[in-house]
Order: C-alpha cells, then structure tokens, then sequence
C-alpha cells in the first residue's frame, strides 16, 4: 500500500476531527464519578462498598477494552475482509489498554497491599490463618505472585494492543512495511494463545478469588463469553454513532457490515447463554456443598430476582430482539441492544461480584456509581482524544477495497 | 418428443452479460408481471432487489417449528417424569427443568432444522419430474453461460407479443418460447 493509494481513500473517512459533545460528556461523567467517590472514600463502611464498586467497573471496562484486542485478533487471524471497515474502532477501544492498566493501580495498592477495601478475603492474614484450606492455596493466592500475574497480564495486553493499533495507524499514513498484513496474521496466533490464558487467569485472580473456596473450571470461558459480547456491543454503538454523525459515510460502512457485527452479537449472547447454563446445570446436577454455595448465595433472597433478570436481560431480551435478519440490519435496534447488552454486562458482574459483600439483599446506592461513571468518562475522554486524531476507519489496510465491496 | 400439437407456455430471454439480467430484472419488475423468475450461472448480488423479491416465509416457518419443539420437549420430559412415572431419581424434584433444558434445546433445534429442510424444499418447488424449460435444453446455457429471464404465460393473462416487445426493449435479442405438450401440465417457474 503507498501513500498515495492511502491518500486517496482518506476521503472516505474524513479528516480526524474532535467531537465537543463527546468532550462535554466524557468532562462531566468524570466529574460526576468523583464528586461520589470522594465522599464514600470517607467512611470506613462506604469505602469498602466503594472498593467492590470500584473492581466492578473496573472488570467491566477491562472486558470491554480486553474484548476489543481480541476481535482486533481474531480479525487478522481469519483475515476477514468483512470487519477491515470497522476494525479502527475495535483498534481504538483496545488502544485503552494502557488506561486500563492506569485504573488497575489503586486497585492493587488499596485492595491488596493496604487492604482498605476488605475486597479479597485470602489478603487478610487473620482469614488465612483461620483457614486450612486458605493456607494450602496461599502459593497461588498471595500479593506479590498477584501483582506479578497482573503485571504479566498487562505487559502482553499492552504490546499486543500497541503493535496492532500502531501498525494499522502507520498503514493509514502508507509508513508500514511492506509485509505489515502478513506480520500481523503471524502475531494474531500467538496473540490468541496468549490471550485464552491470561483472561483465563486474570478472571480467576481478579473476580473467583474473592471467594477463595469456591472454584469453576467454566470459570475462564464464562468471562471470555460475556467480554465478547460486551465489547461487540461498545464497538457497534461506536460504528453506529460514528456512522449517524457522517464520520462513517453510510455507503462505506454499509448494512450488510452492520448485519454482520450484528450476527456476532446474536452469536455470542447465545454462547454466553450456552456457557452460564453449562456452568449453573453441572453444579446443580453434581450438588457439591463446596461448589453449590456459591450459587446459593445467588439464589436466596433478593438475589434470586437479579440471578433471574440476568437470564432476562443477557439472553432472551436480546436474543429475540436480534433474531431477525431487519433488526441485525437497522442501526436504531443494533445501537439500544449494544446498550442493553452493556448493562447486561454490567448486571453480569455485578450479581458476580457483589453477592461477596452484600449476603441477602443487592445494594445499590450512590457509593456504588462513582467509579462506573468515572471509567466510563476517562473512556469516552480516551476515545474523543483518538478520534481528534486518527481517521475512524483503517485507511490504509490492503483488504479495504475488497472490504468496501463486501455484500452478504 | 414434441409434436404439432405443443403449444406454448413460457417465454425465455437470454442475456449475455449480468448487468443486462439485472436492468432488464428491474424493468420486468416495474412493469408488474406476476409469472417470472431468473435463471443465472452463479449467485448475483443485488438480483433479488431488481427483481423485487419479497422476504422469505422461511424463517417464520422455522421459528414457529422450533418453539412447537420446545413445547414437544417440555410436554415430553414433564409428562414422563413428573406425571406417568413419578420416580425420585438422585434426590432431585420430579420436574427437574435443569437437567431438561439439553432436551429442551435439542428438540428446539431438531425441529427448527427439519422443518427449514422441508420449507425450503416446499418453496423452492423441489422434486418435480421435469418443467418446459429443463426440457428445452436452455438450462445447459444458463448453467455455462448465459443468464435468462423466464415467464410463465399459461394463465393467458399477458400475450406472447407483449413479453417479446418488452425483452426486446430491455436490448435481449435471443428470445425464445417454451413449449408443451397438449396433455402435459408442468409449472415453469
């Protein structure tokens, strides 16, 4: 690809432009998430409800941005010539990774090193000595072979992330090498490898541990499902709103692509469905006191309702609001189901992560909100900031003409 | 063979190039005919909006047969194991729904494939002996290289002349008629 051939679709994408709206939004979100952090930061009692609420959209905002690198991937290992017209959006939300890593710091230093957050009951020295089965997992299950795992998790996801954004963005200026397609396709098989195990464990480290009894071997898929479907959701609101405000002509990025990502969705809310029902079905069949309490927490008093809603609202609600082949089609109906799927997704670790700290009764309160509104802002400042600088979609990617041509 | 006897049915008009099918598809379209299909070597994108097709009934028939399979499977596990043989198996409730959804989910899938496999073969028209047009031997054409627009003219309703006028118009210079049999009675399209 040279630059002039680059040059020349740059018109189909439109100069980098920055987005006041999104700036006034991302601004007042972040405000908003600290104006509600500081004060629940105060009290003893707040501040642990602050810290759940904190590695709750923390995990959110991770799987939306993780799930993201993934598609990134997934894409260059199937060569798919399909997705080449919306990749640069799934390349910008994995282009967060450094962010998220950012976020993950106070995490580390107030949930594990400080324990000001009572998040993990294995960091408590007085648990652990009271527990058997505690200090047998202590090998795995203590704060520096945690950090030293997150770290790890880290420097591969950032490298993967930055290799491929940076190579797509020097494709777009006609700066990569000759061979960037092919090197891409040979990093996204170890890419993939490297990914299935690290999501796999940083589930385990960052939400199963924070009840170190209990164990899943589904445990690793059931994350990776609904990171898969949370970030097809943030990447078709992006495509969709990329494509109402005219950054995205609707002749280049056309409903047979939109259809597409929609067929991805609609599969994964069935995979995730799939994997959940797997995972509840054998502990229910196999009835072992140390796996079934955990779902008994799930399913005792008001907890019940949200396990149900979870079904609801991850599975039936979207599966028939995508099942037919118009609504996959109509930008209106993918944009509010990516919506709901990102509440779902939210719903999701919430009813995993919450049940830890609240016994009968799910809490929702304004010590929860400040983080989720917080993440959610330092993304949307994040992606107004890439937007004022790259072209949304890859310019420069040698399967785009074949791409611009894609019809179902 | 035919004989003096065979009358027409059908009109063919053969195309050299598919962007001629696809304007002419159009044209035939916005004129209104009723009795008409393509006929084209390969899938042609874009052929099934020139020619005006309507959205298939096949996924509605699918989807209807998938849910009367997961009310098979509900009636068929509840029936069995909490009504006519009532035996308490591993401690678990009788109407044990989590160790039926498998069933619930294969019924569902068994019923939604059978009946996409028999929809499809309704609404193509499959399993017809032989048609007019098979037997006149364009189809060898049309499946090497050439690409064809078919009318059914055995309702009477449009003449012979009118079609030929207006594949004409659409620049098709191989027009042909299909014939039959007087005794015969064979849907084209």
């Amino acid at each position: 690809m040279n630059t002039e051939h680059a040059a020349s679709k740059a018109g189909l994408a439109g100069a980098p432009a920055p987005s006041p709206t999104l700036v006034r939004l991302a601004g007042i979100l972040t405000l908003l998430g600290i104006a509600l952090s500081v004060p629940a930061l105060l009290g003893e009692a707040d501040r642990t409800r602050f810290g759940f609420a904190y590695l709750w959209s923390f995990v959110g905002l991770w799987s939306v941005v993780l799930g993201s690198l993934f598609f990134v991937g997934l894409q260059h290992l199937t060569g798919s010539i399909w997705s080449v017209v919306i990749r640069r959006t799934a390349e910008m939300l994995a282009g967060s990774m450094w962010l998220v890593a950012l976020l993950f710091l106070p995490l580390l230093l107030f949930g594990i090193f400080f324990d000001q957050f009572h998040l993990f009951p294995w960091v408590d020295e007085s648990n652990v000595a009271g527990s058997h089965l505690l200090q047998e997992k202590q090998p795995y299950l203590n704060a520096t072979f945690f950090t030293v795992r997150a770290a790890v998790f880290f420097a591969a996801w950032i490298a993967f992330a930055a290799y491929f954004v940076r190579t797509s963005l020097e494709m777009d200026h006609g700066r990569a090498p000759a061979d960037a397609g092919g090197a891409l396709r040979r990093a996204a098989g170890p890419f993939t490898l490297i990914f299935a195990l690290t999501a796999t464990f940083a589930g385990i480290d960052w939400i199963m541990s924070l009840d170190p009894y209990w164990f899943s071997t589904i445990f690793g898929v059931y994350i990776f499902s609904g990171m898969v479907v949370a970030s097809l959701a943030a990447i078709t609101i992006a495509v969709v709103c990329l494509r109402e405000s005219g950054r995205l002509r609707r002749d280049v990025v056309t409903d047979d692509h939109l259809y597409s990502l929609g067929v991805l969705m609609f599969v994964f809310v069935c995979f995730w469905a799939y994997i959940a029902f797997s995972q509840y079905m054998l502990i229910w069949y196999a009835n072992m006191p140390e796996e079934t309490a955990y779902l008994h927490n799930r399913l005792q008093g008001n907890w019940l309702a949200v396990s149900i809603a979870l079904a609801l609202v991850r599975f039936v609600v979207p599966f028939f609001a995508l099942l037919s082949r118009r609504a996959k089609m109509n930008p209106r109906i993918l944009f509010w189901v990516s919506i709901w799927l990102l509440a779902g997704q939210l719903l999701d670790l919430y009813w995993l992560i919450m049940p830890e700290l609240h016994d009968h009764h799910p809490v929702l309160g304004w010590q929860e909100l400040g983080p989720p509104l917080l993440m959610t802002g330092a993304l949307l400042w994040y992606v107004s900031r890439f937007l004022a600088r790259h072209a949304p979609m890859a310019i420069g990617d040698p399967l785009l003409d074949q791409s611009l041509s894609f019809r179902l | 063979m035919l004989d003096a006897n065979a009358k027409t049915v059908g009109m063919v008009g053969l195309y050299d190039n598919v962007d001629a099918l696809v304007q002419a598809a159009a044209t035939v379209r916005d004129a209104g005919h009723k009795n008409w299909d393509c006929h084209t070597p390969y899938p042609v994108h874009g052929l099934e909006k020139a020619m005006g097709i309507k959205p298939s009934p096949v996924p509605t028939v699918i989807l209807t047969a998938g849910l009367v399979g997961l009310i098979v499977a509900i009636a068929l596990t509840g029936g069995l194991s909490a009504i006519h043989y009532p035996i308490r198996i591993g401690g678990k409730a009788l109407l044990s729904w989590q160790a039926f959804v498998p069933i619930y989910f294969e019924l569902f899938v068994l019923f939604a494939a059978l009946a996409a496999m028999a929809s499809v073969i309704f609404f193509c028209k499959l399993g017809r002996w032989h048609s007019p047009l098979h037997d006149s031997g364009i189809m060898k054409e049309i499946t090497c290289d050439r690409f064809a627009i078919v009318f059914e003219t055995r309702d009477g309703d449009e003449s012979h002349e009118d079609i030929r006028a207006m594949l004409e118009e659409t620049g098709c210079r191989d027009i042909r008629p299909l014939l039959e049999q007087e005794d015969e009675d064979n849907s084209i399209i």
